[in-house]
């Protein structure tokens, strides 16, 4: 919609834009109320940032810290040993009944000069070692999908909450106003919860995460129903304008007004701007290859885009970018469950962290890899035979960041032999939020909103920086 | 320790509260407060531990052994205070206080006067006042036509006609505007327009959210409770009763059960892989801030971890607020449809599910005769596409239960055979049923729990407006009742003034007190507290009678007065107004929620629901379905119509007290751009035959010269293009394709997903109708995307 050459031109550069609403509209009044991330909300940063923007890959579903990034030799000496777990009233059906402790299926290698294990399937993301700072003291509450996600995501095991990317663009505001500044890059389908996932919660409008959704318009009902051109929407526009000037004569004192013919207009720069940052094909053949994209890259292509689809919003001035890879929820067959989740992000997130450290972003930008809660090193072998997997985990799991303020080349924390329980450098979720805020140069005991009463904050009650990540 | 008899009176028997500020009254004098006889200081937790010349004062956990207890008893020759004799009931509360663990829960004694405004009883009422006395003077009354679509639009939620507007801008008589009230509160659209308020409030939704999102079959019968409690005018004071109690106070009124769906409204799920003590407890930290947050407008919820930070709210009230809901277990008992519902259609939309849920077990069937559990026996790759059919399966069980006689509703104490809550809930048999204790939960971890509390209610009311606090018994059934009866009172201070508030700013748009969810410290304070006071005892005088309070309000000349900014109409009444202008509304009225047009992505998007996927969104295939008021349509957490959900729509999971009305650019895409708009647009371009019509039928008003001079314009430009251009005919529907990534492998795997089994009744398509029609249709477009439209004076 809203296509018309002769107003892009006017539109640019920004400066120009804000002259020629003030001339249309009277000193811009009420135009911070419309813009997808509003300055006037927007603080700015309490400290000196680490980093200005953040990537956020969440692995949906609870990836098993054991096979992944944190292997446990212990298990294969007590494969298969039984044991017997009382259901309490603090353990769910899941977690209860007999059990075996199961070794991980998987090959091991060392990476890096930092010399960390990881599982062999991570060849391309054994280059980024020592860019990374692995963390394995994280801890969550919840054993349940739907309300560690809510966890992660926002805090409060509760949906309803801002997620954290609200928090983030509420505190430090847009660096691109035709964009929305929290973007969410979901797999096919939306995770457990949906979208409040990514809600703004409390906050604001304009901090709801954005998500462009695999299939369909990159933003809902971006472009018109099919057959309609852009010479007659600009007729019904027109039309509109007239009938809206007409009105606004009438009530002069309603500054809304003002903003709502506004957003019109900001729709309108979104439509033009949004098409050019998804335009994934301009990339070289080189990037798109090292991404995993197209070709014969069936396994990576997916995540892949997304990862590549990150950087481009992070350059655009995104500043908060959430990219969902779901199905690590490995009960049964973690052989084959978990090396093909593997295959499928090895390549892209390394050709991420590469892609970012030599364009120079890598300093500026926070990558954070995590999943929900951990995986246990015991299963009730509910499939028989060998097609064992692992059972949620709240009290064990393995974290990663990379880029501003954070270790380089670092393991912090660490799990006990059987990789039950973190023992080292132990945290909660919310010390976790805390810790990416003040990255982001952002105090979470200063990051405030009231709402029903409350100053409320995303670590719900404060929490303390993880200092053992920082750099 | 001299306790007045008038103080003790207001003890009540289980407050650590009481005990502490009687220590402070009676004690602090010598032993902190100055000076420190005996080298005790009783004015902390520690000091006590501490003690003094003779020992520690308190020994936690046991009274008998405790200094102070033997002090104020007066035993082991120690008498405090000297010469006087404690009451048999502090001494019974410093006993249990002791033994309970000798929680310390500050009583901070430094609330301001105006803090506590809410909690004190409101001065009697000035019968001779009206709303406008205790208003300075007004601006000038509104104009007619501005007064019509104000007050239509606030009563009904959809815009006068043009034919209304006519006859009351002609109609001069002296009541013209009392009769245009009566007539807009006695339609059944009120109920509609207002529940909806009510609705945000408590957080209705059709399904319960989290992973799998199950249905709540019977819920839509708690939505058109309380579409029949507005339209019916139902006292307030009863409305109360029956959504927190009714099935305790009312056995047998089949509306009393129904009404306590409240209880149940917030989201809630429990499966294999949630901690049972932890979801029953996450349902009593709802019920119990829902309670309080909607009736008294509290942030109990605060309360919760420690003793509330600005309110006199210790975390024990909390505790024992929430003792009463211990009993309150989930049920579905069976319950026949009443008169007043909408059961028309239950046999056509039965058939309907039925059939496609039928479809899924035969394909089951086909797939692993006779098998139940397919995990490991199948393939995995047929195995994802089977575990699809059982979710889905297990969908469709719940949903069908919509068509049934049952009722979303809750029992105290478990009813056999009844009772509700998925699979893996345990419920004891009736007989062997006791109820759970409830402890103080420091931090509100359940691993942890201290001192036990007794059921009660809050101590604020009877400590700062002198309104007793009634005991609650710790029987099975009866503890809700006592609650119930305690909020919906008329001595209750808050009651009255949070429900007049509500109403005040829904036709406003701003509460007299501008939190209506917060009549605390941190809430704002009420502009006009002597109105907000006259209007809460007016509610009360008139039998409870909202409407009264309407006409209370709407009468006034603050309500008519001209206002220099309008509102943007809410998500559901905008969409409704848009209906109903192009005479495509259909107002037919409760029932199950009815699936409407929603953008096609969204309804198209793989939504996981857990171990699998959810199935595909479908419209209802016929318009009178799908095209019924909002309020019918069915409430899905994690589906939310974007429409409603873009123009700042109330959150399901949060109790929404005012509606935001935040301007962001996605609103004009989706009504400038979307399937809806454009289709009922046309809708509207087919139904009229010129420009003029069309100003009337979307402003409710003739187009003035120079509006039908471009209008006519446009239209003429864009007739010249219809006419050229000839659109391409309607789409064949795509299939629903979904990629299943599989939990046991990892592997994609492709699933299409069914057809509707009914024959989707289009909407008008441009292909079917004139260039004519197209081109009127691009002007309503225009019309109804316009701030005229949008806003309301």
């Amino acid at each position: 919609m809203f296509i018309n050459t002769r107003k892009t031109a006017l539109l640019r550069p920004r400066l120009g834009m804000v002259r020629r609403r003030d001339v249309l509209f009277g000193g811009g009044m009420g135009l911070g109320a419309v813009a997808f991330s509003a300055m006037t909300s927007a603080k700015g940063p309490h400290h000196k940032a680490r980093a200005k923007n953040c990537i956020f890959l969440l692995m949906e579903g609870g990836p098993s810290h054991i096979d992944t990034f944190d292997p446990k030799p212990k298990l294969d000496a007590l494969h298969m040993t039984k044991f017997q777990k009382e259901r309490t009233k603090f353990e769910a059906n899941m977690n209860t009944g007999e059990r075996y402790y199961v070794k991980s299926p998987f090959t091991f290698k060392r990476a890096g000069k930092l010399g960390v294990e990881m599982n062999s399937l991570f060849e391309n993301f054994a280059e980024c070692a020592d860019d990374v700072c692995f963390y394995r003291g994280l801890r969550a509450e919840s054993v349940n999908h739907p309300t560690a996600l809510y966890h992660l995501n926002t805090g409060n095991q509760f949906g309803g909450d801002p997620a954290v990317g609200s928090w983030v663009t509420y505190g430090l505001g847009s660096e691109n106003k035709n964009l929305p500044s929290f973007v969410v890059l979901p797999d096919t389908a939306f995770p457990q919860g949906g979208a409040a996932n990514w809600s703004n919660g409390f906050l604001p409008a304009e901090f709801q995460g954005t998500p462009l959704r695999a299939a369909g318009a990159p933003v809902l009902d971006m472009a018109p129903p099919a057959g309609v051109t852009a010479e007659r929407q600009r007729a019904v526009m027109d039309l509109m304008g007239a009938l809206n000037k007409r009105h606004q004569q009438q009530h002069p004192e309603h500054a809304e007004l003002a903003a709502r013919i506004a957003s019109y207009e900001l729709a309108f720069r979104m439509q033009a701007e949004m098409p050019k940052v998804l335009e994934i094909e301009k990339e070289s053949k080189a990037t798109l290859e090292m991404y995993g994209i197209g070709g014969s890259n069936k396994d990576t292509d997916a995540v892949g885009r997304r990862c590549l689809l990150a950087r481009r919003m992070v350059e655009a001035g995104v500043r908060f970018v959430q990219v969902i890879v779901m199905g690590w929820d490995s009960h049964d067959y973690i052989e084959k469950a978990h090396s093909a989740r593997m295959r499928a992000i090895d390549k892209p997130i390394a050709a991420l962290l590469k892609d970012l450290k030599q364009r120079g972003l890598l300093d500026d930008t926070l990558v954070v890899w995590s999943g929900e809660f951990g995986r246990s090193p015991d299963n009730g072998i509910r499939a028989g035979g060998q097609a064992w997997g692992r059972d949620h985990n709240a009290t064990a799991m393995s974290t990663w960041l990379a880029g501003g303020g954070v270790k380089r080349g670092a393991i912090v924390g660490a799990t006990d032999e059987t990789g039950l329980q973190g023992v080292e450098a132990v945290h909660p979720i919310k010390d976790f939020h805390v810790t990416l805020l003040h990255l982001l140069g952002l105090d979470d005991a200063k990051l405030r909103y009231l709402h029903a009463g409350r100053e409320k904050q995303l670590s719900q009650v404060g929490g303390e920086i993880i200092r053992e990540i920082l750099a | 320790m001299r306790i007045l008899a008038l103080a003790a009176a207001a003890v009540s028997v289980h407050g650590a509260v009481d005990v502490l500020s009687a220590l402070k009254r009676d004690c602090f004098g010598c032993h902190g407060e100055g000076q420190v006889l005996s080298k005790l200081d009783l004015r902390s937790r520690e000091a006590m531990l501490k003690g003094g010349a003779r020992g520690p004062a308190i020994v936690p956990g046991n009274a008998e052994a405790s200094l102070l207890l033997a002090a104020i008893e007066g035993r082991n020759g120690l008498q405090m205070p000297p010469g006087a004799k404690s009451s048999a009931e502090l001494v019974a509360a410093v006993r249990e206080w002791i033994n309970g663990g000798a929680v310390w829960t500050a009583w901070k004694e430094d609330y301001k006067p105006e803090d506590l405004w809410a909690f004190r009883q409101p001065k009697p009422r000035d019968k001779a006042k009206t709303v406008d006395s205790f208003l300075g003077a007004s601006a000038a009354k509104a104009d007619k036509r501005t007064l019509i679509r104000r007050v239509t639009i606030d009563l009904s939620g959809l815009p006068p006609t043009q034919k209304e507007i006519d006859e009351f801008v002609k109609d001069n008589s002296k009541d013209a505007w009392t009769r245009l009230v009566d007539r807009l509160l006695a339609s059944p659209r009120y109920g509609e327009r207002w529940a909806r308020h009510w609705l945000d409030v408590v957080r209705y939704a059709d399904t319960n959210g989290y992973s799998n999102d199950f249905e709540r079959p019977n819920a839509w019968r708690y939505r058109d409770y309380v579409i029949r409690a507005f339209n019916e005018d139902k006292p307030y004071n009863r409305f109360i009763l029956e959504q927190v109690a009714g099935d305790e106070l009312f056995p047998g009124n089949p509306e009393a059960l129904i009404a306590t769906g409240f209880l149940r409204a917030g989201p809630w799920e429990h499966t294999g892989m949630s901690v049972e003590a932890v979801t029953r407890q996450m349902f009593l930290d709802d019920v119990t801030h829902a309670t309080a947050a909607t009736f008294l407008g509290l942030t109990l919820g605060c309360a919760k971890c420690h003793d509330h930070k600005f309110d006199p709210l210790p975390t024990k009230d909390y505790y024992r607020m929430q003792a009463v809901f211990a009993t309150t277990e989930f049920a579905r008992p069976k319950l026949p449809f009443l008169p007043t519902e909408n059961a028309s259609d239950l046999a056509y939309g039965k058939s309907l599910l039925q059939k496609v849920s039928d479809d899924v077990k035969t394909k089951m069937e086909r797939m692993a005769p006779g098998y139940q559990q397919g995990r490991g026996k199948l393939p995995p790759d047929q195995f994802e596409e089977y575990k699809l059919y059982q979710k889905h399966n297990a969908l469709h069980k719940e949903s069908l239960d919509r068509y049934e006689p049952k009722a979303f509703a809750v029992s105290s104490g478990p009813r056999n055979g009844e009772t509700d809550g998925g699979a893996n809930m345990r419920y004891p048999k009736r007989a062997e049923y006791k109820p759970a204790d409830v402890h103080v939960l420091p931090g509100g971890n359940i691993q942890a729990p201290a001192e036990k509390v007794a059921p009660g209610v809050l101590s604020l009311l009877e400590r700062y407006g002198g309104y007793p606090s009634p005991a609650v018994p710790e029987t099975v059934e009866g503890r809700r009742a006592v609650l119930a009866n305690w909020i919906a009172n008329e001595k209750n201070p808050l009651t009255a003034r949070v429900m007049a508030n509500r109403i005040w700013q829904y036709h406003f748009g701003k509460g007299l007190a501008a939190d209506a969810n917060n009549f605390g410290k941190m809430g704002a304070k009420p502009s006009n507290p002597e109105l907000l006071d006259w209007l809460a005892s007016e509610l009360v005088e008139r039998g409870w009678s909202v409407k009264a309070v309407h006409r209370k309000i709407l009468n006034s000349q603050a309500y008519q007065a001209a206002r220099s900014e309008g509102r943007r109409l809410e998500a559901e009444v905008l969409r409704d107004s848009i209906l109903f202008v192009a005479g495509e509304l259909s107002e037919e009225r409760g029932g199950p929620g009815v699936f409407p047009d929603i953008n096609e992505d969204v309804a198209r998007q793989p939504l996981h629901r857990m171990g699998s996927l959810s199935p595909v969104y479908r419209p209802d295939a016929l318009k009178r379905m799908r095209n019924r008021r909002t309020i019918y349509t069915f409430q899905q957490r994690s589906l939310v119509d974007p429409l409603v959900e873009v123009f700042n729509g109330a959150s399901m999971d949060l109790s929404c007290d005012r509606r935001d009305a935040a301007t962001v650019p996605t609103q004009a895409f989706t009504l400038f751009n979307s399937q809806f708009a454009h289709d009922m647009a046309l809708a509207m371009g087919a139904r009229v035959s010129n420009v003029s019509e069309l100003f009337v039928r979307v402003l409710g008003r003739a187009p003035r010269a120079d509006e039908l001079r471009s209008a006519t314009g446009t239209y003429r430009k864009l007739l010249a293009q219809h006419t050229a251009a000839v659109p391409a005919p309607r789409a064949a529907a795509r299939p629903v394709v979904h990629s299943i990534t599989s939990e046991l492998t990892g592997e994609q795997h492709k699933f299409t997903h069914p057809e509707s089994p009914a024959a989707y009744e289009h909407n008008l398509h441009p292909s079917e109708v004139t260039p004519k029609a197209r081109a009127l249709g691009d002007i309503a477009l225009a019309l109804i995307n316009s701030n005229e439209f949008v806003y309301v004076y």
